[in-house]
């Protein structure tokens, strides 16, 4: 079959002797590739947002409203009065609301939201990457708290319908822990209670490092989350901080990652004194430690070998939240027991 | 049934089914909705429903609509274009081009917004149309320009992308949702602002298309047959491959990748309504958007989380392909 292969005097006759329809529809294709920002107007249009947000802030807003930016920058007027439904996008923002005595305005959580015991019976927005914003609107929250963890996108689309919404950032270290609660007091008006919670933790922190000045080695410790594969923290995730924190070296610390996933050999190259198991329950622990006991090549290791596994509680250890310093507290007295008055 | 009843049904039939569909669509939804609760919103609207029912609801099934109209209709302009049944956005490299921008600007933490459209979608817009560019100003070196070089060079480059973009996926694992988003297309982030980006693009290259469909159906006879009988088939070809380019590319950049649209729903409307492009456009273009907005329809409510609309339609459109083929012979 033959194809066209006009070269380009033919297609210069055809720009002069062609319909001049065809030229007009050329124009329109270039004005269609070129000229998109000519639509910056209409993509600005009204979307209904401020009718939502008439009805919901009745009578002008008092006149000195102090503006904050969350996390991500976005500006947060703070409001007047304390939020009275508050819809928590992450368990660890839901744990610290609870532990503010916020509990009973939550408006809704996270399928993920299971402690305390009471944020279980909350409505469900959804989960952390598939939070529902139908839900969310449903719920009318006056304050809706995300976190950099969730889906931005879908924080915007929520914010986009009018709500007040403010994005927190994943803490890194524990330092982080008490600027989060007060940043999170500060939002719902619960600002005393917020600072004396922080200041709580970091006298408790302050207790810990205190107990373990001058402590003589750094053990080596692996954290390993239960169940297949050996999933440890690397050098990014809050507990690397927490084993430092302890007193004790992560083998993986020099991952630059959250989670990574740990090779056999690295366990038993870095031959670690003390194999921490983040377990959901006491069988999910002695599972692992079964599993771990028996993978070849793994008896040899110091940890191993001397029965040092112990189980850290994953529910506590996986949000940024007050009980990591439960877990902090727990993990020194395993990493340190001479410190924390014998054995564990 | 005679050719023209025969097309008289299959109007009414999708225009009714898209009239339905629309209507579920503002039903369906985790927070529980009647008809009496609709007809209640038009005369004292309740914020709370009023955000739910119009902005999210309504924007997301016109904005699958508007999306469904454009990839079938790349996918029937790409179909005539090539003479190959077996076109579709994918294979001038929109779609990949697209998605790797999406993914590069998602890695790189692009988030500036502009004219409707978020950062990863404006990068896959301009990428989808760039790859287009690049493949055409590829095909057209090797003295003149053939169709069957344009194709190829299409998928090797949009092979070329697709594994770039497994490449930077893989160095960010951390945005793997944001992947799986683009990969495999969602309306989750539906709004009035996207729909109002999109529509009139896509309305005119509607309107352009059926103009120019006369000289489409002409080419269907060879080029040189075109040319002789009187159509500047350069100029068509290059019209029709811009018009194509940029539906697809506005489509990924509001809903990420969905596929099969683009190859199916031309075909059904062929095999239901016969050849004629001025035709098969139109038609195209309205099945489309009712097809993509009932995909969408499942794909937020199959599960309590919502599926990739991706996963739909191919799971809906491929066996349905495959009847009405068989049908056919």
């Amino acid at each position: 079959v033959s194809r066209a292969r006009a070269g380009r005097g033919e297609r210069e006759r055809h720009r002069e002797g062609g319909p001049r329809r065809k030229s007009l529809s050329g124009v329109l294709i270039a004005a269609a590739l070129l000229g998109l920002p000519g639509l910056s107007i209409s993509g600005e249009i009204p979307r209904g947002r401020g009718r939502v947000l008439e009805t919901r802030l009745p009578g002008p807003a008092p006149a000195a409203a102090q503006v904050i930016a969350d996390d991500l920058g976005h500006p947060f007027p703070l409001p007047a009065a304390a939020p009275r439904r508050i819809v928590s996008m992450a368990p660890n923002i839901t744990e610290i609301l609870f532990a503010l005595g916020l509990g009973g305005r939550v408006a809704g959580v996270t399928r993920f939201c299971d402690w305390p015991e009471a944020a279980r019976t909350l409505p469900k927005i959804g989960g952390l990457v598939d939070p529902n914003v139908e839900i969310i609107r449903s719920l009318d929250p006056d304050l809706v708290i995300a976190f950099r963890g969730n889906p931005l996108r879908l924080v915007e689309r929520v914010r986009k319908l009018g709500l007040p919404v403010f994005v927190l950032d994943i803490g890194r270290t524990l330092d982080d822990l008490a600027p989060l609660i007060e940043r999170i007091g500060r939002i719902t008006r619960s600002g005393e209670r917020a600072a004396a919670l922080a200041a709580g933790l970091r006298r408790r922190l302050g207790a810990v490092a205190a107990a373990l000045r001058g402590a003589p080695a750094r053990p080596k410790a692996l954290v390993l989350l239960y169940g297949q594969g050996l999933w440890t923290c690397g050098g990014e995730s809050y507990v690397n901080d927490l084993v430092e924190r302890a007193g004790g070296v992560n083998v993986a610390a020099a991952m630059p990652k959250k989670w990574v996933l740990y090779k056999r050999e690295a366990i038993i190259r870095d031959d670690p004194d003390v194999i921490f198991i983040l377990a959901r329950s006491a069988a999910d622990f002695e599972t692992g430690r079964e599993r771990l006991a028996k993978t070849p090549g793994l008896a040899g290791v110091r940890a191993v070998k001397a029965g040092r596994i112990f189980a850290l509680d994953e529910n506590a250890a996986s949000r940024f939240g007050p009980r990591l310093v439960d877990v902090l507290d727990r993990m020194a007295a395993l990493v340190h027991p001479e410190r924390f008055g014998g054995g564990p | 049934v005679s050719v023209k009843a025969g097309r008289r049904i299959f109007w009414a039939v999708t225009l009714a089914l898209g009239a339905a569909g629309l209507v579920l669509s503002l039903l369906a939804g985790p927070v529980r909705t009647t008809p009496g609760d609709l007809i209640r919103l038009v005369g004292h609207p309740d914020p709370i429903r009023w955000a739910i029912v119009v902005d999210l609801r309504l924007s997301r099934a016109v904005l699958a609509f508007l999306v469904g109209t454009a990839l079938a209709l790349s996918g029937a302009i790409l179909q005539g274009y090539f003479r190959n049944p077996m076109a579709d956005p994918f294979v001038v490299g929109v779609s990949s081009g697209a998605s790797l921008g999406a993914v590069l600007a998602t890695a790189l933490g692009f988030e500036a917004a502009a004219f409707g459209f978020s950062g990863p979608g404006l990068l896959a817009f301009v990428s989808g149309l760039g790859i287009v560019m690049l493949v055409y100003a590829l095909s057209l070196r090797r003295g003149g320009f053939k169709v069957e070089t344009l194709l190829l060079t299409g998928i090797a480059a949009g092979a070329l992308a697709s594994a770039l973009t497994s490449f930077f996926l893989f160095m960010r694992s951390d945005s793997y949702d944001q992947a799986v988003f683009w990969l495999l297309g969602s309306f989750q982030l539906a709004e009035w602002g996207q729909v109002a980006t999109v529509a009139p693009w896509i309305v005119l290259c509607l309107l352009a298309s059926v103009w120019l469909a006369p000289d489409m159906d002409l080419l269907a006879l060879g080029d040189d047959a075109a040319q002789a009988l009187g159509s500047p088939v350069r100029r068509v070809r290059k019209a029709f491959l811009a018009m194509s380019a940029l539906l697809a590319a506005l489509a990924v950049a509001v809903s990420g990748i969905i596929g099969f649209v683009g190859l199916v729903v031309p075909h059904w409307v062929r095999l239901l309504i016969g050849p004629g492009h001025r035709r098969l456009f139109l038609a195209s273009a309205l099945a489309g958007g009712t097809f993509l907005l009932y995909c969408d329809l499942l794909a937020r409510s199959l599960l309590p989380a919502e599926l990739p609309i991706g996963v739909i339609t191919a799971a809906v459109g491929a066996p349905f392909f495959l009847y009405l083929l068989h049908k056919k012979r």
